[in-house]
């Protein structure tokens, strides 16, 4: 063991394990996988500053100075207000809402779906739907703008892995506090630490129900310590009833187990579902209505003895629940999962299983320190082997982003961006399914995302300062290659955007049809 | 499909560009030759996936059964709500829209219908659904394209299998061609000006021609193939026949989107459309409530379909399915967890309706499934199998269904005979 770690570190002071790329090459490589792609000229840079270096520097992403976001996050009113002031804002919001169905009197049959209706009307109503634009904007603004690239991804994995929908009921202003403060600051920590906080969150409490998960028989104390409020997801007012909950809910249980931890081929049972959702009894949430924050309610805990997983939990409150965590985190099943699954995000979209063992032996030798899972991965000769290379397809946001980056566009604080993404088939933490988004190919590559993202390219070709207009066509698209795609445009490529060129005279519409072309073709859609 | 079909438009539209004129017609003509010659005859299947887990019960109430009353003391609908349909089972009130198709015999309800995998994922089970292949992970294409792909006697339009939404779902995934289409109206790319739009077009199309083999080539071939016929349909013209008025949102702009699709005669053979919003763990409702808002979304929708159809409906069959049901015992938070079985819909003059089909396993204690859920007594791919050999002529179900000898001695009878 010794040895190995003395060979990884090795590896990461010299030079990429690898023999077929080339420096330039192994820097693009790493540019489009550990970070959103390359702007223009920075796959030379970062060949120049040692690509082994820079992923180290990335993995130590405090210590990189991000001034240039941290001024452009200042524009992000969300970014000031917190759960409680996010969460008036929401009742104001349904106020606005009720008053406005009032108003029009519709008693149609159909008038109780969330229509179009007030959408465009001012006050609260509008006001919030642009702060949930703006949540959606400040992570295209961020994966673009941020040096600390790895973070960003991580961020971007790590939301999916632990996905929580916005727009179910009260995570519609719990997710930005689950994005910033239980997400982001652990995105490179310790993977305990990022499952237990994720547990104890209002958003993942509300979003898979366990904050309505109680013992059977188990009431309250007193009327002071009610769940005042429940927001369902129609939100209407008859269908908020004040009940109390009075029975388990297996939903997190499940979850935790299939997507979370174990991995739905963890060999667990029905059983052990129904053991762990005992043990998460009590795990609740305390005015939703003023924002939430976490509580363990422990009238609401099941104190019966609970046998899973060859362990027994006695009567221990909110203990059981940490200490179940603290044993699933480290169990060889949630090694594997997430290890493949980080895997399928940086190498391939069915990894290598030489990958996936250097990831698991690295977790368990580090006790789950995600930096030196990701240092296992990116020092495998897995990651670096030519067939790697180039052998994803990147994921609408992913494409977004990367096209925006290397074609030196600004975003602008507008949900415009976003809205693109969205278009493009993933509209960010809106995926109800606890699955989060895929991450392979088969998921996001189809005839009608193909031409959207056709379509996309175009709008972000209109927009590119980063290209100089050139009159010689030869010239224009080999400055293209070089900045917007790293030189990997193939040869056929080159001729049909030549071609496509020759009958236009203004410089602004070539620039324009060539750098859409660029994007919107085949090459640019790979990483 | 036919690659010299394709070269000949580029190539013709390649020469024209340069000579200034609008190669438009040159693509038109290409094309009419390959409509079918008697489209509206054409047998379709539209399915709708009602993801998140549909509440069967609540949905085709068994108000004749004393259990379900004392089983759900907050959320089962009164019996005097339910809307009757055999003494037996009820019709939801939201789904009141669905009472005159199921009179004249052109809706059935099958209930007790799943999977014999006991999981209650929702991921696994709709995963299980969709390749049709319960229990086994490994299943990489989805049945409906394994359908296309055994049957290629219409392989001859890109528009055979379609998916409403962005992305292709698992059941349409596949070695056989199939399309996602999001928004019909905007299919395609979006340049104002025809001729700049085509040229645009073809543009890309070579681009990808180059992509060489994989997902990337095969899929945008699909799509340019598909947005030269679209165009030639041109569904910015489009009004429902019959005074059909879809309900606002998306499953209504959607299955006008098939409806439209359907009458265009593109050939479309099986749509595929997602409808959620039924995990109703929280505060379900009874007769009003968050299920009965959207069943009464889905009882309009389905209406308004039927009606924009017309006399098309003869040779179209509209089919429900939701990965599994949700338990007969309301939970503490006046919703229901997931359970096992659940019930489906067709809808269709094939359909042989006005009846509840499939055995009732009964809901005490002693017939349900670990002794909480809806047993299931019949397997989904009974039901999607009869659809299949029935209705759209499907002559062997074992490679669309691996591994399952579906028998007709088991279907339950949906399809006339």
């Amino acid at each position: 063991m010794l040895l190995a770690m003395i060979s990884a570190v090795q590896m990461l002071t010299t030079q990429a394990p690898s023999t077929a790329l080339t420096p330039h090459d192994s820097a693009y490589h790493v540019l489009n996988r550990l970070a959103y792609g390359a702007r223009p000229g920075e796959a030379d840079s970062v060949a120049r500053f040692g690509v082994m270096k820079w992923i180290e520097r990335q993995l130590d992403a405090d210590h990189i100075p991000d001034d240039r976001l941290a001024a452009r996050e200042r524009e992000f009113k969300i970014l000031s207000y917190d759960r409680g002031d996010l969460a008036q804002r929401f009742r104001d919001a349904q106020q606005q809402r009720r008053q406005l169905q009032r108003e029009s009197g519709d008693s149609s049959p159909l008038s109780d779906r969330r229509g179009g209706q007030g959408v465009r009307a001012a006050g609260p109503m509008r006001e919030f739907r642009e702060l949930g634009g703006e949540l959606q904007e400040l992570a295209v603004v961020r994966a673009t703008l941020s040096e600390r690239q790895l973070r960003e991804v991580m961020v971007d994995f790590w939301t999916n892995h632990f996905n929580v929908f916005v727009g179910k009921g009260a995570d519609r202003f719990l997710l930005p506090s689950y994005i910033e403060e239980t997400i982001r600051p652990r995105a490179l920590g310790r993977f305990e630490d990022l499952l237990i906080a994720t547990a104890e969150s209002p958003a993942m409490m509300f979003y898979l129900d366990n904050a309505q998960s109680v013992a059977p028989g188990s009431s309250p104390p007193g009327p002071g310590m009610r769940l005042r409020r429940r927001f369902g997801r129609n939100d209407m007012p008859q269908d908020r009833q004040r009940r109390q909950p009075t029975g388990i809910n297996e939903n997190y249980a499940r979850e935790l187990l299939e997507l979370h931890t174990l991995g739905v081929d963890g060999g667990y049972t029905q059983q052990d579902i129904i053991e762990v959702a005992r043990i998460f009894t009590g795990w609740s949430i305390e005015r939703p209505d003023r924002g939430a924050d976490f509580v363990f309610h422990d009238w609401a805990h099941d104190p019966g003895t609970k046998h899973v997983f060859g362990m027994t939990f006695r009567n221990d409150g909110q203990n059981e629940g940490v200490r179940l965590l603290k044993f699933l985190a480290m169990q060889h099943a949630t090694m594997h999962h997430v290890s493949a699954k980080l895997c399928a995000r940086f190498v391939a979209d069915e990894p290598p299983d030489g990958c996936v063992d250097a990831a698991v032996a690295a977790w368990e030798r580090t006790h789950g320190d995600i930096r030196a899972v990701l240092r296992a991965i990116f020092s495998s000769p897995d990651f670096w082997a030519p067939q790697a290379v180039g052998a994803k397809v990147k994921t609408p946001f992913e494409f977004v982003v990367s096209a925006v980056r290397a074609a030196g566009i600004e975003p602008d604080s507008t949900p415009r961006l976003a809205g693109l993404v969205g278009r493009l088939g993933e509209p960010l933490y809106q995926q109800p399914a606890p699955t989060g988004y895929a991450e392979t190919e088969a998921h996001w590559v189809n005839s009608g995302a193909l031409l959207a993202r056709m379509n996309a390219a175009m709008a972000i070709a209109r927009q590119c300062t980063g290209i100089p207009m050139i009159n010689d066509h030869q010239a224009l698209v080999d400055t293209i290659n070089t900045r917007l795609l790293g030189g990997t445009m193939s040869a056929h490529t080159r001729s049909v955007i030549v071609e496509q060129l020759s009958d236009i005279n203004d410089p602004d519409q070539a620039r324009i049809m060539a750098v859409g072309l660029a994007l919107g073709g085949p090459d640019f859609q790979r990483q | 499909m036919t690659i010299s079909r394709r070269v000949f438009v580029k190539a013709g539209g390649l020469a024209l560009v340069s000579l200034g004129l609008d190669p438009l017609f040159m693509a038109r003509a290409a094309f009419a030759a390959r409509l079918p010659v008697r489209p509206s005859a054409r047998r379709v299947l539209v399915c709708l996936f009602q993801r998140g887990a549909v509440d069967g019960l609540n949905m085709i109430v068994p108000h004749g059964d004393p259990a379900y009353y004392q089983e759900r003391p907050r959320i089962a609908v009164p019996a005097s709500d339910v809307i009757d349909l055999d003494g037996h089972f009820g019709l939801h009130p939201s789904l009141a829209p669905l009472k005159e198709l199921w009179d004249n015999k052109s809706l059935a309800a099958i209930h007790a219908i799943g999977s014999p995998d006991q999981t209650r994922s929702h991921f696994d089970a709709q995963d299980y659904m969709e390749t049709g292949t319960p229990g086994v992970k490994s299943t990489a294409d989805g049945w409906a394209n394994r359908f296309c792909q055994h049957d290629r006697e219409h392989a001859d339009t890109p528009f055979r299998a379609v998916a409403f939404g962005p992305q292709l779902p698992r059941i349409l995934a596949g070695s056989a061609p199939s399309l996602a289409i999001d928004d019909l109206q905007a299919f395609g790319l979006r340049v104002p000006q025809e001729a700049a739009r085509d040229r645009l077009t073809r543009a890309f199309e070579e681009l990808y021609d180059g992509a060489g083999t994989g997902l990337l080539a095969s899929s945008s071939r699909e799509g340019f193939e598909a947005v030269q016929m679209l165009k030639r349909a041109d569904p910015t013209q489009y009004t429902p026949a019959n005074g059909a008025e879809y309900p606002p949102g998306r499953l209504g702009k959607t299955l006008l989107q098939i409806a439209q699709l359907i009458k265009s005669d593109v050939g479309v053979e099986i749509a595929f459309a997602d409808c959620s919003g039924w995990d109703t763990h929280v505060n379900q409702g009874a007769s009003d409530g968050q299920l009965s808002a959207r069943l009464r979304e889905l009882g309009f929708a389905l209406a308004a379909f039927n009606r924009d159809l017309g006399e098309r409906m003869q040779n179209v069959v509209v089919l429900t399915m939701s990965e599994f049901g949700r338990t007969i015992r309301e939970n503490g938070n006046s919703g229901t967890d997931h359970g096992h079985a659940t019930a489906m819909f067709a809808l269709g003059g094939p359909v042989n309706g006005g009846r509840v089909l499939g055995r009732w396993p009964g809901l005490s204690v002693e017939q349900r499934f670990e002794g909480r859920d809806v047993a299931v007594t019949t397997d989904f791919r009974d039901l999607f199998g009869e659809i299949l050999a029935r209705h759209l002529g499907a002559a062997d179900l074992t490679s669309v269904f691996p591994g399952y000898a579906p028998d007709a001695a088991r279907f339950v009878g949906a399809i006339r005979g």
